[in-house]
């Protein structure tokens, strides 16, 4: 093509109107100086004008042969339909408008799900070859325990004795506080602590500077330490020269040897810190390092060796423990999970509730699309018939109705790209702190191309083949009958199916709503065993370097705690060593004096408390007495114990003066301590949790620098405005501390359930979008039978039909579809709501109030969106719809 | 009136606009009469072809044209050959005139 034909074409396309009349105007000059011709011939003015076309043979022909050449008649034609399309629509205004919002909900939500999903659950972990990286983990069938934390000494045995891996890496996944000084204000950053290998073992290179070394396992008197990302960025402003610098960080200089590419997020996306374990050599031979659990371990497969074969490898090894440390290792045994899978863990199964949601959703908005393309096509059947009438060959026809469904896709996509991009940040940023273990989201084309591909699809499918396939009439017959006979009934049930699977898919998807809202209120309604209104939390870590005896430790908490209570406005503080529904294994075994061996008590909690915790938070005191403050470090051995413990180890027994032991098996250096009171179970684990039992310490005997403050305000005080008078507290006694965590504790409470708001909420978002689609179904179905019986209803009148009877011909005609949908929904979710089962908590997924509910609901919904098309038909008018013939 | 006007063949009536052209740029209406004239209306263009040709030359680049006002002082459109128009005529000519060698020469054989 020539640059000068693409010239003439562009002007085609862009001035259509001035290439028109240039041809026009240059034809017309044509023909007259052709008639001047004949007039200059004597001929008259009239007829040598008739001579002049004759000579130049059909004017008609001559333009389209040029417009064909032109080249750009298929293009004139596709600009023709959209315009046209264009036009319909916009006549159809409420139906358009509901297409499109019902395509770009079905899209956006399908999309801003599985991208989400698709991020956490199918993408690849940002390690090299991460297929062949597993998580090594410990069980103990007489303890409860799986997929636990490892002893750091049957770590170091697993890591040299099984020759399946090519090397196995330790880290903490308790995520510890540690304040950065120097950079400004005091910052809490959250550290996890790893073996020297962590970044080798996961094959990731630090975005500057360098990992660690395998030295760094241990005590050299190196103390480096590795930075996320994001510290980098916000707290040393990006300056890479900060690598090889020293800061105090935990209350010791530690050099900043690397950091951490954006997308590290390992073990979470929260880590800021990594610091190297450190361990003392003499560590390797203490009972300590073999009887305490709490290192995680992930390891990477020499190439070639299967999951299996490793395990195998690994078995071995845990047999040799078990022979070689009976002590410890009697029953305690390993596994292998891949990587993947253990860090996707009990997330995946919300996010697949959602996914199913979404999907379902979409489901509903497919049908959605075809049953209102139905109604449209339907509708102008008359026109259609016209058009037939007027020679258009059935593709033009049916090539017309498809540019109106494209357009109606492209407007649908492109609001449905939008709403899935923001619907993707949303879910985000509101996901429950730490649930989705990456920090960003893209969005997945793909998902999204299928998406809008589906609902075209489905629209072409079920509503415009049906309707075009309807028209297959002489267009005689179809205007002979006035567009009504032409709405055929088979077309019509095809369209009420429809309806019937929108409002089934609705209901279904309802129910599971309903069940985990049900769900989530039985656990808003858990009694926690504590009070959190007016109570103001706050989290606290002193550095081992300048705290480094219990002593000092413990001084510093009197004092802080004696502090806190004088501040005007707190009725009462005190700390302790987690706050309750937040507690992660903290666990021990007890023995009861006297009892012997069978006087063990495995996995007891234990906390350590400063001041007077119970009342502070409302934790009732049930017998005994609390602590004082001569329980000093030096005064007999107490502990509280809750009720929990009390009931399962004491219940015909006054527990009061009973003693114990945090050995298992005790001997003449064990420290018995006399249990002095017995206080109400909190929930420690979570509220789905019940209470475990506990043993509570008082600090002053067994001291620990982590603690949380807890401060109760006074009635009527917020507890937020005692934050100030908080941090200055804490400022007086150590200007180099910093606070985390500041939170009131209702917060804390309602983070609990976090997840689970979440969950329902979002499922319930879906049902909600799904049941006005439905409803919407429902009413385009109605109204268009009144529209196509709107005689019938005029001669029913004219005949003596009373308004009501009408009315109930279009209601009855919308409870059918209703009750059919329905009875189908219900049945579907009785299938379906199986999945939610392990989320739910206290209700079966057979609960058959939120079946009763739902299907009431659905039903009055529905009857609502019934009435408006009832009204219209009795309203017609049977004089003008008679007369209309 | 004129006596039994042959049909320009299928394809020379580029040939015949653009050896027109030469002369001077011209509207449409007078390529059609200097065609008839000078074939002595032996070749009479059939007129409503005319226009979809110039607009085929025009594609290929051998023709322009431009709005001017016409020799009654009125607004006709004008086309003038290109020069890549003048080659092409060389080459179009030089292919017709070996068409009506070997077409004489069959006849002459015969």
């Amino acid at each position: 093509m020539t640059l000068n034909a693409i010239r003439l074409r562009l002007r085609a396309l862009f001035d259509r109107a001035g290439a028109e009349g240039d041809l026009d105007e240059e034809l017309r000059y044509h023909l007259e100086r052709e008639a001047e011709l004949y007039v200059r011939q004597g001929l008259s003015p009239e007829e040598a004008y008739r001579r002049a076309r004759l000579a130049f043979g059909s004017v008609e022909a001559t333009k389209e042969t040029y417009r064909d050449q032109r080249g750009t008649r298929g293009f004139e034609d596709f600009v023709g339909d959209v315009r046209y399309a264009l036009r319909t629509l916009w006549r159809d205004r409420a139906l358009t408008v509901a297409g499109v919002v019902t395509l770009a909900l079905g899209i956006g939500a399908t999309t801003a799900v599985f991208s989400a999903v698709n991020a956490v659950m199918l993408r690849q972990l940002p390690f090299a070859e991460p297929g062949r990286l597993v998580e090594l983990w410990e069980e103990n069938p007489d303890r409860g325990w799986y997929k636990n934390v490892v002893a750091p000494a049957n770590y170091m045995d697993w890591s040299e004795q099984a020759n399946a891996f090519a090397g196995m890496a330790a880290y903490t996944d308790w995520l510890s506080n540690v304040t950065l000084v120097g950079q400004g204000e005091p910052q809490i950053l959250v550290a996890t602590v790893v073996t020297g290998n962590f970044l080798s073992v996961l094959g990731v290179r630090p975005l500057y500077g360098r990992g660690f070394t395998d030295a760094d396992t241990w005590d050299e008197g190196q103390r480096p330490a590795m930075i996320s990302h994001r510290v980098w960025q916000t707290s040393f402003r990006g300056d890479s020269s900060v690598i090889g610098r020293s800061f105090s960080l935990g209350g010791r200089p530690r050099q900043i040897v690397g950091v951490m590419p954006k997308d590290f997020a390992f073990p979470t996306p929260s880590t800021d810190l990594w610091l190297p374990t450190l361990f003392s050599r003499d560590d390797r031979v203490r009972a300590s390092f073999r009887r305490a659990h709490w290192l995680r371990v992930v390891a990477r497969l020499k190439p070639g060796v299967s999951r299996d074969a490793a395990n195998a490898s690994l078995q071995t090894v845990v047999k040799r423990l078990q022979a070689q440390y009976p002590e410890f290792n009697t029953r305690m045994g390993a596994g292998i999970t891949p990587l993947h899978e253990f860090i996707v863990g009990d997330t995946k199964r919300p996010l697949l509730v959602l996914l199913a949601a979404a999907a379902v959703l979409l489901l509903i908005a497919c049908a959605n699309v075809g049953n209102l393309l139905l109604v449209h096509a339907l509708s102008r059947g008359r026109d259609v018939s016209l058009r037939f009438a007027l020679g258009a060959t059935r593709s033009r026809v049916a090539r017309q109705a498809l540019t109106e469904s494209l357009v109606l896709s492209t407007a649908g996509g492109l609001l449905g790209f939008a709403l899935g991009w923001a619907g993707a940040r949303a879910l985000l940023a509101m996901q429950p702190t730490g649930m989705l273990p990456i920090n960003d989201i893209s969005i997945d084309y793909r998902i999204l191309a299928f998406a809008i591909l589906i609902t075209t699809l489905s629209g072409i499918v079920f509503g415009i083949s049906p309707a075009v396939i309807a028209t297959r009439q002489s267009p005689a017959q179809a205007l002979n009958a006035g567009g009504r006979t032409f709405t055929g009934g088979r077309v019509r049930r095809w369209g009420r199916h429809l309806v019937l699977a929108e409002v089934a898919l609705a209901v279904t998807l309802t129910v599971g709503a309903g069940l985990l809202l049900r769900s989530y209120e039985r656990l808003s309604k858990v009694e926690p065993g504590f009070d959190s209104q007016g109570v103001l939390t706050a989290s606290l870590a002193l550095p081992g370097a300048r705290y480094d005896s219990g002593t000092k430790v413990t001084s510093f908490y009197t004092q802080l705690v004696r502090r806190l209570n004088e501040i005007p406005g707190v009725e009462r503080a005190a700390a302790v060593r987690q706050l309750p529904v937040t507690v992660n294994a903290w666990s021990s075994d007890i023995s009861v004096e006297g009892r012997g061996t069978d006087g063990v008590i495995t996995e007891v909690l234990h906390r350590e408390i400063m001041g007077d915790y119970f009342r502070t938070m409302r934790v009732p005191l049930l017998r005994g007495r609390s602590f004082t403050d001569a329980d000093v470090a030096n005064a007999p051995l107490v502990v509280v114990i809750n009720e929990t413990l009390a009931k399962q180890q004491f219940s015909n027994e006054d527990p009061i003066g009973k003693r114990i032991s945090f050995d298992r098996v005790p001997d003449s250096t064990s420290f018995w301590r006399t249990i002095v009171g017995v206080v109400g179970a909190e929930h420690q684990g979570g509220l789905a949790i019940p209470a475990r039992p506990e043993v509570f310490a008082p600090m002053a005997q067994d001291w620990t620098r982590g603690m949380a403050l807890v401060l109760r305000a006074a009635p009527g005080r917020d507890p937020l405005s005692l934050i100030g008078p908080l941090r200055q507290s804490v400022r007086d006694l150590d200007s180099l501390l910093a606070l985390s965590s500041v939170r009131p504790m209702s917060g804390v409470h309602a983070e609990a359930m976090s997840r689970e708001r979440f969950t329902s909420l979002l499922v319930l978002v879906f049902a909600l979008t799904g049941i006005v689609l439905a409803v919407v179904g429902v009413f385009g179905v109605l109204a268009q039978l009144v529209q196509t019986r709107e005689r019938e209803m005029g001669i029913r009148m004219a005949l003596g039909a009373q308004q009501a009877q009408v009315r109930w011909l279009v209601v009855r005609h919308g409870m059918s579809l209703l009750v059919g949908g329905i009875a189908i929904g219900l049945l579907t979710a009785l299938g379906a709501t199986r999945v939610l089962a392990t989320l739910l908590y206290e209700v079966e997924p057979t609960d058959a109030l939120t079946y009763a509910v739902v299907g009431m609901l659905i039903a009055t919904i529905g009857l609502l969106a019934a009435w408006w098309p009832a009204r219209r038909a009795s309203a017609a008018d049977p004089a003008l719809t008679l007369r209309a013939e | 009136m004129k006596d039994a006007p042959s049909d320009v063949l299928r394809g020379t009536l580029d040939l015949l606009v653009l050896k027109t052209l030469t002369l001077e740029p011209m509207h449409g209406w007078g390529i059609s009469q200097r065609i008839q004239q000078h074939s002595r209306s032996v070749l009479d263009v059939n007129q409503g072809s005319l226009y979809p040709a110039l607009q085929r030359l025009e594609q290929k680049g051998w023709i322009d044209s431009e709005w001017r006002a016409s020799d009654n002082n009125r607004r006709a459109k004008y086309y003038r050959l290109t020069s890549k128009g003048k080659r092409a005529l060389g080459t179009e000519t030089e292919t017709w005139r070996r068409y009506v060698t070997a077409v004489e020469d069959i006849l002459a054989v015969t």
